[in-house]
């Protein structure tokens, strides 16, 4: 069945590898609830800061060891990748549909409306991040909606500029005009025949994203601005961790290395996918 | 005059560049007669391409025409004076363009069959799918291609002259009255430059239809046209039947391109 699906989706070697570990991810997200491990929320203050089992102090019972209030850690990280990952997939998704499209007019209708969209764009990415999500956030409220708009808002930008620029090179190629002069619509041409030639751009730049996103989050939550108690996220646990870091190394080593590895993972598959889907490489 | 289909009247267009202000075109008169093939010659820059262009009204931002008129088949498509620009009417349905690059004439996500279906259903919105399947056939059984094959192909799967040959099937697909071809052989090689030549003589001849022949290869344009057009720094320089020009080219110009076709040399070297 396996080697079925491989082949289906001409799959081979390091892409399989690929795929592999984004479906484990994505099943751990996804099945938290009925893995075999402790209800993250439940608190024993009798066992506080144990360690990993394989430090003296540590147990089979707490993999990961346990957090300040004896919380496992390992249920901990595990439905800590639900908010973290989820959170970035639909951030991404919002900036990529909003900037793709906006960067896609951009580059088709060249022009005044190419000039009004440039300048938002590059106003939005002359303001820092964080400085902005703290204001975003201040004013509406602390809240993971509020988060997700603020994420969305800082990856939209690059979509408008790389898809402005690959809708200007496919433009300048011949089968658009020859498109116009057979009479088909501006809004067909976009959607029928630019946006399918740009949706591998869009993909990786999505996958790649998702590791910016990932770290944003982080970054907001271990200040305090973003996800918080009882929310579980890489973030806020890593935020948790700094204040026991002399006495407790797990707190925040096994965030981090969630974090890493993920944003890794994101980033090789970002780039697989952007060789897949090359389209200089695919035309000639 | 009802006897041409395509009548440019004093037309001007102007290009506008960081370095200036050019006339691209600049006063042309020029009138091609139904079923009649016009080679448009003249080195790079001559502004044969802005010419083609502005009979459809395909320009970038910075070029734009700024005086004269266009008329196809007795109707005004464009004037400057009366402020008319009605270029729409006839772009796809009476006048098609094919272009240099054959594989950029095309998207490389869709089969030659969803080309031209795209264009057929845009202009006969009530076609069926079998009917539109026979007229993609037929098309490109016209332009001496495996229709059954082609349909199904991806432009890469195509060689250079089979995609320029399924651009030009996808281009008179409607029957238009007027092809204009830009360039159309430029970036083939020698035996796809001759097949196109020789698709495009068999099309003119057995639909009626005029074809505009942007080129600057005078010996392709020679065994193809029927009257040359030479342009110049914008202008036209010359005009006239192939034979009477090729035998007797009144400009400077027109002699320095004849010279510059490579011919057999018999015997000893020249």
């Amino acid at each position: 069945m396996k080697a079925r699906l491989a082949a289906l989706l001409n799959l081979r070697g390091w892409n399989l590898v690929l795929v592999l570990v984004g479906v484990f991810i994505a099943l751990i997200a996804l099945l938290a609830p009925i893995l075999p491990i402790a209800d993250p929320s439940a608190q024993d203050l009798d066992a506080t800061l144990r360690p990993p089992f394989f430090q003296s102090g540590g147990s089979m019972e707490n993999l990961l060891g346990t957090d300040q209030l004896g919380r496992d850690y390992l249920a901990r990280l595990v439905f800590g990748t639900r908010l973290t990952v989820s959170i970035a997939l639909v951030a991404v998704f919002l900036g990529a549909v909003f900037g793709s499209l906006l960067g896609i007019i951009a580059g088709f209708k060249g022009g005044w409306v190419d000039a009004a969209i440039s300048r938002v764009t590059e106003a939005q990415l002359a303001l820092p991040f964080i400085l902005l999500g703290i204001a975003i956030i201040v004013a509406r409220g602390q809240s993971i909606g509020t988060l997700i708009f603020v994420l969305a808002i800082v990856g939209w930008a690059q979509y408008v500029r790389i898809l402005r620029a690959e809708t200007m090179a496919l433009k300048e190629r011949g089968f658009i005009a020859g498109l116009k002069i057979g009479g088909i619509s501006d809004a067909r041409i976009i959607l029928r025949h630019v946006l399918p030639n740009v949706f591998g751009t869009i993909m990786t730049l999505g996958a790649l994203e998702i590791g910016t996103m990932i770290l944003a989050e982080s970054a907001l939550s271990f200040l305090g601005l973003g996800v918080v108690d009882p929310d579980i996220s890489w973030g806020a646990e890593l935020a948790n961790g700094k204040n026991y870091l002399q006495i407790a190394w797990w707190l925040v080593t096994f965030p981090g290395i969630a974090i890493s590895t993920t944003v890794l993972y994101v980033n090789l598959a970002g780039d697989a996918l952007r060789s897949r889907y090359d389209l200089r490489k695919r035309m000639f | 005059m009802t006897d041409s289909i395509l009548r440019v009247c004093d037309l001007v267009v102007e290009a506008r560049s960081q370095s200036g202000v050019i006339h691209a075109v600049d006063h042309v008169d020029f009138s091609i007669a139904p079923s009649e093939i016009v080679g448009l010659i003249g080195e790079s820059g001559s502004g044969k391409t802005t010419l083609v262009r502005s009979i459809l009204d395909l320009h970038e931002r910075n070029v734009s025409i700024i005086g004269g008129s266009v008329e196809f088949s007795g109707t005004v498509v464009t004037d400057v004076d009366k402020g008319i620009s009605a270029v729409d009417t006839i772009r796809g349905s009476h006048v098609a363009m094919v272009f240099q690059s054959p594989r950029a004439s095309l998207d490389p996500l869709m089969t030659i069959g969803s080309h031209l279906r795209e264009v057929l259903k845009r202009h006969q919105p009530d076609l069926s799918r079998e009917e539109v399947r026979k007229r993609s056939l037929e098309v490109l059984g016209e332009m001496s291609l495996d229709a059954e094959r082609v349909i199904r192909a991806y432009p890469h799967q195509l060689s250079g002259g089979m995609c320029q040959r399924a651009a030009i099937a996808v281009a008179i697909s409607t029957y238009p009255e007027m092809l204009i071809a830009d360039e159309c052989t430029s970036a083939l090689d020698v035996t796809s430059q001759e097949e196109v030549v020789e698709v495009l003589k068999q099309l003119t001849a057995s639909r009626k239809m005029a074809l505009i022949f942007v080129t600057h290869d005078m010996l392709l344009a020679s065994e193809l046209c029927d009257r040359l057009v030479v342009m110049k720094s914008g202008k036209v320089v010359e005009s006239g039947p192939t034979a009477e020009i090729l035998a007797n080219p009144r400009e400077e110009y027109t002699k320095k391109l004849i010279s510059a076709v490579p011919r057999w040399v018999s015997g000893s070297a020249k």
